[in-house]
């Protein structure tokens, strides 16, 4: 069952014959286990992931002692301030939802498509989506001030507070819309992961390693029976995940749009949200996939073709908010209302513009690169636009937020806003936490989805 | 090719025969074969889903997609139910909705209960696909005789099973056996079921009974504090609003700076704010001035209708204050500066009561009770100025131990002559010594007193300066 050695193939040529193959290097349906099981096998983590875990540790340490900070000083330790009571942390939040919208994107919409080169990149895609939405969750958890009574967001009868949450408020919205996501992705990465697990279960050699992932994979065979069942719950989750990731990012952007502040105020918002939140989760998926699949060797599963397919997502996703852009300075000349007009103005020409042209600059221009070639195939270029679209994709929400509270109706109170440290080690440490959850997912759990991957390969057999 | 030990002990059940292959077209044509030679009781195991395995092996649709349809549709009617029973629905006595009044809008508009219902249809019905999946799979299951079978280990890896379970009417052993090599199978191989470890190992059993034993430890706590009445304040996990550094009302504010440049909260150093002279707390512009003051209307002044609503605290404080300048004025006996008749001149008093007031027996009985309440300590039941406080304290002043002003008789020949307004006044603001009762008696009250206390007058009752009790006591 040894890999047959060939010399890897550019599955990025379009062959009008042949289908590309995704995966290269002739692996069979061993080879693709021991592949994906050798991350998990190898006595030793490579170095990087050692050197990687510790800094993203300290950073999760940072970010924990941030927020005993903030729970025992109060929200006053941010640089939200009148007007931009809306400072970094629902930046920060909106940022991190956005990210996740890649992985479901992959997982159930190019699986409704039919696109078979999500095989080998949506596991590692959907955990990215679970560990980015927790990173989200963490922001408007801590914002919320008595952090304690956190249930009042939730319907939960209370004689000490004695009401209901207003279901008319886009805020509340949220919590229902954020906390559905974080479920159905979940259910949906660990029912894709079962078969998987039930492989890691098969091949364990200790026994606390047989023991836990016998109790993770609940004694999953791979009965005929049960791959039926197993397809059609697949196949519904798809079909429920996908209106469910175009409504999360519609409802975050009510939190803004359902308000009247100028440039907030706008019908564009939910397309022009979701096309966003896709563009920068993919190129998160980009720029972790690139490292992983070098650091693990797993070139000949996450291949060019796959990276390259996402880079021209990201270059549409990325014209879709170019165009939004544009559409949003048309319409508030358009509509002739004079504080739209101004809050666009400020938006670019104002205090913040300097944030404005980070954004366009990151968002607009820098993709543009993906048109050429070279650029999509070469891993280093990518990974280095993919960065950029991501400090794009943070500006975009600072703009947004941050400009449109400080220029709000009433001149009096314009201010300028200041972020303090707790802010900035709060951005950080939020890397901190999506990071170390992010690599014990890659040593612990299979980052490649083994058997929907061995669905992909060429059958050998006479029939098919 | 065949298993060699065929024993069937005790401790040994055959399940069924599993045979191995090595790829999925032949694991298909061999379920196809079995199906064909009238087997039912099969089963193939593959490391992926196998195309074409499900007519192959005769597999139903499964019936999943319309459980996830009857509990999307009750997610649906939940979400809806929830919604309007929280915000449009208080019928209810427990836990009754709460309207929010948000610029008039409808409690309940469905554009704006979309979003919610939405999100808990997907979330009702995802949970019902994952539970659904595992429940109809009959999973999770923690022994499976399969999993005793090291071959069968790589059937999450790359080989293919088929089981021909014992339970198969079709099932002989030898027969089945040389079938399955026939369709193709590499391995064919005995599935045994071990009886011996059927039950859970006794130490684990007790493990579990002591886990639940003392997981049942803090409901029992929780329902035992809830029947129980405590006169300390209840535990708090976090001290919530009592942990908060804050200035209280009515208490000075620190000096934050030092003694050069000072540094206080508000001008003054109090931790609160008065409000500014002629400012109106909402709900305190009486603008019926017969009604709320006693003074017939058009004829009161500035000072009476700003200083006529209820005090505040601060107010309060203020006019101590004032006193406390004038410390002279504190030892006086007299009445304060303030209430000189001739600094200020008597208002237009109403002589007739108001109109709203309508004097009738309900009135006067409901005058009585307040009237015994809270003038009659001092000015006696009858109205004649021989209450008990009145008594004690004539007593004491009479010793020299304090000073007291006597209460007025409300008989009086002088005292009757007050019109009502007069009357209304000085229950509300006090006059000489007597305090102000508009704190503690609600306006409709004190006109029932003020109809008592006519009543009372009414009655012919002598006017006595004292009873038998005070003379003597004063005697003492």
């Amino acid at each position: 069952m040894a890999t047959t050695v060939e010399p890897i193939l550019d599955n990025t040529i379009e062959d009008p014959e042949h289908r590309a193959p995704l995966v290269l290097g002739g692996l069979d349906y061993a080879g693709v286990t021991d592949k994906v099981c050798s991350v998990w096998e190898a006595d030793k983590a490579p170095k990087v992931w050692w050197l990687v875990l510790i800094l993203a540790i300290s950073l999760l340490m940072m970010l924990g002692a941030c927020i005993g900070h903030l729970l025992m000083k109060g929200v006053g330790v941010w640089g939200n301030n009148n007007p931009a009571y809306w400072g970094w942390p629902i930046v920060n939040f909106v940022f991190w939802v956005g990210i996740g919208h890649a992985g479901t994107l992959i997982s159930a919409i190019l699986f409704l498509f039919r696109q078979n080169w999500r095989t080998s990149i949506n596991r590692a895609a959907e955990a990215m989506t679970i560990f980015a939405v927790i990173c989200a969750g963490t922001f408007p958890g801590i914002h919320i001030g008595r952090v304690w009574v956190f249930y009042w967001l939730f319907p939960v009868p209370s004689e000490h507070l004695a009401m209901w949450p207003n279901f008319r408020s886009p805020l509340l919205w949220d919590v229902f819309a954020v906390g559905t996501y974080f479920t159905v992705s979940l259910l949906f990465w660990y029912m894709g992961m079962v078969p998987d697990i039930a492989t890691y279960r098969d091949r364990a050699k200790t026994k606390i390693r047989k023991m836990v992932y016998s109790l993770l994979s609940l004694g999953w065979t791979g009965s005929a029976r049960g791959w039926h069942r197993y397809e059609a719950a697949y196949v519904i989750l798809a079909a429920l995940a996908t209106p469910l990731v175009l409504s999360v990012h519609t409802i975050v952007s009510f939190d803004f749009a359902v308000s009247q502040v100028p440039g907030w105020h706008t019908t564009i918002f939910p397309p022009y949200f979701v096309a966003g939140a896709i563009f920068s989760g993919f190129a998160m998926v980009v720029t972790l996939l690139v490292p992983a699949r070098k650091i693990y060797g797993l070139q000949q599963l996450i291949t060019i073709r796959h990276l390259e397919n996402m880079n021209k997502i990201i270059m549409a996703t990325g014209l879709m908010v170019g165009m939004a852009y544009g559409i949003e300075f048309f319409i508030s000349w358009y509509s002739g209302v004079a504080p739209e007009r101004f809050a666009f103005y400020n938006r670019a020409f104002g205090n913040f513009s300097w944030a404005y042209w980070i954004m366009v600059s990151c968002n607009v221009f820098i993709p543009q690169l993906f048109w050429f070639k070279f650029f999509r195939t070469n891993t280093i270029a990518m990974v280095v636009i993919c960065i950029f679209v991501n400090i794009g994709m943070w500006f975009e929400r600072f703009v947004i937020t941050v400009t449109s509270l400080c220029r709000d109706f009433l001149p009096s109170s314009w201010h300028y806003f200041h972020p303090t440290g707790v802010d900035v080690m709060m951005l950080i440490g939020s890397f901190g936490l999506f990071t170390t959850l992010f690599l014990l997912f890659c040593r612990y759990l299979p980052i490649i989805a083994i058997s929907e991957v061995k669905n992909v390969i060429p059958v050998k057999s006479d029939e098919h | 090719m065949t298993e060699k030990q065929n024993q069937e002990t005790a401790d040994q059940k055959l399940v069924g025969l599993l045979a191995q292959f090595e790829d999925p077209g032949s694991l298909v044509r061999a379920c196809n074969e079995a199906r064909e030679s009238g087997y039912n009781k099969i089963d193939a195991y593959s490391p992926f889903p196998v195309h074409g395995i499900d007519p192959a092996l005769g597999i139903p649709r499964t019936i999943l997609p319309f459980f996830v349809l009857i509990i999307g549709l009750t997610g649906c009617a939940v979400g809806l139910g929830m919604q309007y029973y929280a915000n449009a629905g208080d019928w209810s006595p427990l836990f009754p909705g709460y309207n929010f009044m948000i610029s008039g809008k409808p409690f309940f508009s469905l554009p704006a209960n979309i979003p919610v219902t939405f999100e808990i249809v997907i979330l009702s019905s995802a949970i019902a696909t994952f539970l659904g999946m595992w429940a109809l799979n009959r999973l999770p299951r923690l022994a499976n005789p399969l999993h005793r079978i090291s071959r069968f280990k790589r059937v999450t890896n790359d080989k293919f099973f088929l089981l021909i379970e014992t339970k198969d009417p079709q099932f002989k052993r030898e027969e089945t056996e040389s079938q399955l090599s026939q369709w193709g199978a590499s391995v064919v191989e005995e599935v045994n079921e071990d009886l011996t470890d059927q039950q859970l190992p006794s130490w684990l059993q007790l493990a579990g009974l002591m886990t639940a034993l003392i997981l049942l430890i803090p409901p029992v706590l929780i329902f035992r504090a809830e029947g129980m009445t405590s006169r300390k304040p209840r535990l708090h996990v976090v001290p919530d609003m009592d942990w908060q550094e804050k200035y209280k009302t009515q208490t000075l504010a620190p000096n934050l700076g030092d003694e050069q440049h000072p540094n206080f909260l508000f001008v003054d150093g109090r931790a609160m704010q008065e409000p500014i002279p002629g400012t109106i707390a909402r709900g305190d512009l009486y603008t019926d001035s017969e009604y709320f003051r006693g003074i017939k209307s058009g004829t009161e002044s500035f000072a009476t209708i700003s200083t006529a609503g209820v005090h505040t605290g601060l107010q309060d404080a203020a006019h101590q204050d004032d006193s406390h300048q004038d410390e002279a004025a504190k030892d006086k006996p007299a009445e304060p500066a303030k209430d000189d008749p001739a600094a200020a001149p008597e208002p237009d008093w109403v002589t007739q009561f108001p109109a709203n007031v309508h004097v009738n027996q309900a009135l006067l009985e409901r005058g009585q009770r307040r009237f015994n309440i809270y003038c009659s300590v001092c000015h006696g039941y009858a109205g004649n100025g021989d209450g008990l406080v009145n008594a004690r304290a004539m007593a004491l002043a009479a010793s020299g131990q304090a000073q007291w002003t006597a209460a007025k008789s409300l008989n009086d020949p002088e005292t009757k002559k007050n019109p009502v307004g007069r009357i209304f006044d000085t229950i509300s603001n006090g006059r000489g010594t007597m305090g102000p009762y508009k704190s503690q008696i609600p306006v409709e009250d004190r006109w029932a007193i003020v109809a008592y206390v006519r009543a009372l007058q009414g009655t012919g009752i002598k006017p006595t300066t004292m009873t038998k009790a005070v003379e003597k006591a004063v005697a003492e």
